[in-house]
């Protein structure tokens, strides 16, 4: 067993006695009952687990969770799909994040499956674009980059990019 | 006093099978372990704005990680339940071939043993089975071989999820763990019947389509064979016999024999092999359940399609075994699915959770992962066509069409004898054919159980068709809109089991639009610009026009529309949401006639539809024309009460039920309510079709607009009808039925109506409530469709076209899709979002099973468990040409509401249009699917 010490959505966990080898999407799920991040292959290949890891440097990246073992999030800070909307204060969501907010009005998921892995990976990706804009004309390039591995089922994946697009256009200073 | 409250917290009652009371019970979070409380009614309700869906209705939920899908929800999530949650593994066969010996559990420490495996000893101690459905041997015994790759074996049952963990992982991929004989066995499927053997066969008249058929499957009926072991033994052939299995013979063989002799026709004969293949949906299925002996009530929670089937099914296995008859009540949670395809479509897998709940001492979760999907999900397996296709050379008119096709059914039967039949039906595709012999047959095998995914046979067999018609038009050097516009079908036209198409048949309007589009028009010039620029690719064109049926030939959907004093609005349908947008669709289409969308949507209603009264007693695909007479004249008596709920239904039969309760509810009721409010302000003469709503209020010329809510008041405090239940049956064509409402005989394709009345109601109606709280309206009339109509097999359709613009890589043979245009009849559209992401969907799916989906039909495919999306490759973004996928809805005909089904036809055409477009870049064809990069490759070596 091993101590396990992590912060989720701003809420500290820990310290916890955890079999190492777990994957973290199952701990995520058995432990503390936060099932919004998805499990779909187990092999890291549809990217549906994808959560953020929000580095100590100010930069954020994201992970795959099915692949990676609980302990490789020890002592770092995350951010799952249950993190971004604003919620009232009895928990209610009240509002939600302009990436979400995105998908949602371009009609980008149907079953629904794949869109915490999408979501968290455009908003690392809106950050980042914060932190270092790009020209407008590599927009779809960028977006086929980050987006590209995810799976979708559904959808075929045009109202993810198109909605990605859009909201990446439109908000101040992504793009120069 | 009756409560008003919209509360989703009962459980609603859903029937009454072999004595156990089945319900079926929303997912409720326990709010101290939940992570979220649920979305703000100020944010939820924001979905429906300016008169239309502003998102899904489930969108919020979905995006915001909230528990909906069944996979999420553990036992602490689930009121009445206590917080322990046990863990349960499916131990199953990974060859076919060899005797099962047992298991050997050594191969784990001590510590990680299960605390109870569940055997075939166990099922059949207890009298446990599956329901006839899904056929017998739900466990593997000991000394027998698997009847297919992964057979299930055993239920092993763990007290704790770490152990449980560890315990799966050692043994999931354990080549020790399951023991077999080392001997080579027969394989269990070559000593099975057929699933299936279909035969339309048909032969126009002297008069053409127009006039009676000299034989079809229509207007002569259908003949089966006989089986001798696997063979099938047809009718002999006899000229001018009376039996119409050996007319039909006669028939069959004289087009064989004209096709191979008749000089003066082009006959193209070609051979076309598809593959196996796995729906792939995101969400593996999964189940949790508990069983609660104190109150003798087992609750499930199920990630299912068909809910319907496990409350009608469930309860059935239950009330047999002398373990679990003294259940009393089965509580169904329904949730969200995290996508089907069909893959989820009367699934096997709930049964053997709900087995793992009886020997369980606490609540049990099974949920596959990946491995164990593609192990035991339902496939599609390959068909084998040999087609025979015979135009005239002069007038390049269609003279026949002859297919032999097989298809592998997979281990269980599940729907393939149905899914061998839609296949046969679907071949003709688009085209006017004036002779056929469609032979189909369908065969077990040892690969896993095969289902009604992904088209149900017609991506199949209309995709061979297709890609002969390309071929055919490049051998006779025709353009390909050309002899596709002589053989098309026309209003008028039969199909090839020679009943008529209902609706208009627009195919040259689509052939018009798409041969006007840039992509064919400079096709040649594109290629030439394209290939200069990028030596090392070489880009092809090409095109399939397909037309998808929807219905299964005996649909029957109900509704309830109701609303509240305070004008809220309350839908409740029979139909599941699959991802395919239901919900939104039906919560939406009420808006027309109610001003506003619902407020409050409950799917997978059963119970509910009670109140309607109705009973059915026979199959409606066999009972004969005088029983349905007989039957018929009783009120109560419907051909079926429910039918199964599937892909492309809820567009078309869902919506005619509530679209029909909603208009009744306004016309009839709310309609009469403000016209009683605006008489009272001094108004008058306002007929019905001086109304509109806007801005959720009814407005008139020279009068007050007024709210929902004002006229749900009045019509509640008058004690007019406030709720109405509908329910409709079309075997290819809607029954309907006179009823007396508001003391005027009216007319409706429905064949049963029920009323609620408002709190204000009189003595006399609230006496002639039933126990729902509804008054029946008595039927006078009802004319059924003819059960003749049964053997038409199929006759609403939906077409799509699609074009493409791809290039091959002449160095690694990768294809690259570069931009499509899909030309699609929809019909009316309720949600245009909603329709154009399902062609965006269909369309990629599609892609999928053209260039890369497929598994091995040996003992190395998915049924060993090895199998994953690392070598299961399916579309990405990348594929599909995503920036590049374009397309075109047909206009709705004017006057006409009709709503198509369309969420699998879209996938079709693209198929035989890459298949198409690879000989325009290659020069090669294929014959069989995928078509990889190393098959490109090999036929340019």
């Amino acid at each position: 067993m091993s101590t396990l010490n992590l912060t989720i959505n701003g809420k500290q966990y820990g310290p916890l006695e955890i079999e190492p080898g777990m994957p973290m999407v199952n701990f995520l799920h058995e432990y503390l009952n936060l099932t919004g991040t998805k499990f779909g292959c187990g092999e890291g290949i549809c990217h549906a687990c994808v959560v953020i890891v929000d580095n100590e440097d100010g930069s954020s990246s994201t992970r795959r969770t099915c692949i990676s073992n609980v302990m490789l999030f020890n002592n770092l800070k995350i951010r799952t799909i249950e993190g971004h909307a604003t919620k009232n204060n009895v928990g209610e969501i009240i509002a939600l994040h302009p990436v979400q907010d995105a998908f949602v009005k371009n009609f980008a998921f149907q079953c629904g499956w794949c869109a915490p892995g999408f979501t968290n990976e455009t908003v690392a990706l809106i950050e980042k674009l914060k932190k270092q804009p790009i020209p407008k004309d590599n927009v779809e390039q960028v977006i086929e980059d980050t987006l590209g591995e995810h799976v979708c089922r559904c959808t075929g994946y045009v109202r993810y990019f198109k909605a990605a697009k859009k909201l990446i256009l439109a908000t101040k200073g992504l793009t120069v | 006093m009756k409560q008003w409250e919209l509360s989703r917290r009962d459980f609603m009652k859903k029937c009454v099978i072999g004595g156990v009371t089945v319900y079926s019970a929303p997912m409720l979070l326990q709010q101290h372990s939940a992570v979220a409380a649920g979305v703000a009614p100020s944010l939820a309700k924001t979905w429906f704005q300016d008169g239309k869906p502003a998102f899904r209705f489930d969108a919020i939920e979905k995006i915001t990680g909230e528990k909906i899908y069944g996979r999420d929800y553990r036992a602490k999530d689930i009121p009445s339940w206590p917080d322990t949650q046990h863990h349960a593994f499916i131990v199953r066969a990974h060859i076919a071939d060899k005797v099962y010996l047992g298991l050997d559990l050594d191969v784990i420490p001590k510590e990680l043993m299960p605390y109870k495996i569940i055997t075939a000893a166990d099922l059949q101690k207890n009298d446990l089975k599956l329901p006839p459905f899904y056929g017998d041997n739900m466990l593997l015994e000991k000394g027998n071989v698997p009847d297919y790759l992964g057979h299930e074996i055993a239920i092993l049952l763990f007290d704790d999820f770490d152990r449980f963990l560890k315990a799966k992982l050692m043994l999931q991929f354990h080549e020790h763990f399951v023991k077999y004989a080392p001997e080579t066995m027969a394989l269990t499927s070559a000593s099975k019947s057929p699933y299936a053997g279909w035969r339309i066969i048909r032969e126009e008249s002297a008069n053409g389509s127009q006039g009676e058929d000299i034989y079809s499957t229509y207007h002569s009926g259908q003949f089966f064979p006989q089986y001798e072991g696997q063979k099938l033994i047809w009718p002999k052939p006899v000229k001018g016999s009376s039996d119409i299995g050996e007319q039909g013979m006669y028939l069959a063989e004289t087009l064989r024999q004209d096709i191979a002799s008749n000089e003066d026709w082009f006959t193209l004969k070609k051979e076309y092999k598809t593959q196996s293949i796995e729906p792939m949906m995101l969400e593996p299925e999964a189940y949790n359940g508990f069983y609660d002996k104190k109150s003798q009530t087992l609750h499930v929670v199920i990630t299912t399609q068909s809910p319907q089937d496990f409350y009608l099914q469930a309860g059935k296995v239950l009330s047999e075994s002398p373990l679990t008859k003294s259940i009393q009540n089965l509580v169904v949670h329904s949730p969200y699915i995290g996508g089907g395809f069909g893959g989820k479509d009367h699934t096997i897998f709930p049964y053997y959770g709900m087995i793992a709940s009886i020997f369980a001492n606490a609540p049990v979760r099974l949920a596959n992962n990946r491995f164990e999907q593609f192990q035991s999900g339902l496939k599609r397996h390959p068909f084998h066509f040999q087609n025979q296709l015979a135009f005239d050379k002069t007038s390049l008119k269609l003279q026949g069409l002859v297919a032999d096709i097989s298809l592998d059914g997979g281990g269980r039967e599940n729907f393939s004898s149905s899914v061998t039949a839609v296949g046969a039906s679907a071949i003709q595709g688009i085209y006017y054919i004036p002779r056929n012999d469609i032979v189909a047959t369908c065969l077990p095998s040892h690969l896993p159980t095969a289902g009604s995914m992904r088209g149900y046979g017609s991506l199949q067999s209309m995709a061979s068709l297709e890609m002969m018609f390309n071929e055919a038009a490049d051998e006779m050097k025709v353009d390909p809109f050309k002899l596709r516009r002589i053989n098309a079908m026309v209003n008028g036209d039969k199909n090839t089991q020679g009943s008529l198409p209902l609706e208009n048949i627009r195919y040259q309007e689509m052939l018009d639009l798409a041969e006007k589009h840039e992509i064919w028009q400079n096709r040649k010039t594109n290629k030439a610009k394209f290939d200069q620029a990028n030596p090392d690719k070489s880009m092809g064109t090409g095109f399939g026009f397909v037309t998808k049926d929807y219905g299964t030939g005996s649909n029957a959907p109900s509704s309830y529309v109701g609303v509240t004093p305070d004008g809220k609005v309350v839908v409740k349908v029979f139909s599941v949401e699959m991802g395919t947008g239901t919900d939104t669709s039906q919560a939406t289409l009420v808006a027309e006639y109610l001003g506003q969308a619902a407020d409050n949507l409950d799917i997978a209603q059963i119970e509910v539809f009670d109140a309607l009264e109705i009973f059915d007693d026979q199959s409606p695909y066999l009972m004969s024309q005088e029983h349905q007479d007989k039957m018929a004249k009783n009120p109560r008596w419907t051909p079926m009460v429910i039918s199964a709920s599937s892909a492309s239904q809820s567009a078309f039969f869902q919506s005619h039920s509530t679209k029909f309760a909603a208009k009744i509810l306004f016309e009839e009721s709310l309609f009469l309510a403000a016209k009683a409010i605006w008489e009272k302000q001094g108004a008058s003469g306002i007929s019905i079709e001086d109304v509109s709503w806007q801005d959720g209020h009814l407005h008139a010329e020279g009068v007050e607009a007024l709210s929902l809510s004002i006229i749900c008041k009045k019509a509640h405090a008058q004690g007019m009808i406030t709720g109405v239940m509908t329910h409709g049956f079309n075997r290819w064509e809607w029954a309907t039925a006179k009823f007396e409402i508001n003391q005027q005989s009216k007319e409706y394709p429905l064949d049963a109506i029920a009323f609620e009345y408002g709190i204000g109601a009189n003595g006399t109606l609230k006496t002639s409530q039933n126990k729902q709280g509804f008054v029946v309206q008595e039927r006078q009339t009802v004319n059924y469709p003819e059960v003749k109509l049964n053997s038409a097999m199929v006759r609403y359709y939906t077409p799509c076209l699609t074009m493409v613009d791809l290039a091959v890589h002449k160095g690694s043979g990768e294809v690259e899709i570069l931009r499509t245009h899909t030309w699609i009849e929809p019909g009316k559209v309720h949600v245009l979002e909603l329709v154009e992401g399902q062609i965006e969907g269909g369309l990629t799916m599609g892609i999928g099973h053209v260039l890369h989906e497929a598994l091995p039909t040996d003992n190395s495919g998915a049924g060993n468990g090895e199998w994953n999306i690392d070598r299961y490759k399916v579309p990405f973004a990348k594929d599909n040409g995503v920036w590049n996928l374009d397309y075109t809805l047909m206009p709705a005909i004017e006057g006409s509401d009709v709503s198509k089904g369309l969420a699998e036809v879209v996938m079709i055409p693209i198929v035989p249009a890459v298949v198409e477009a690879i000989y325009q870049a290659t020069q090669k064809r294929f014959y069989h699917l995928p078509i990889t990069a190393k098959d490109i490759l090999e036929a340019n070596a």
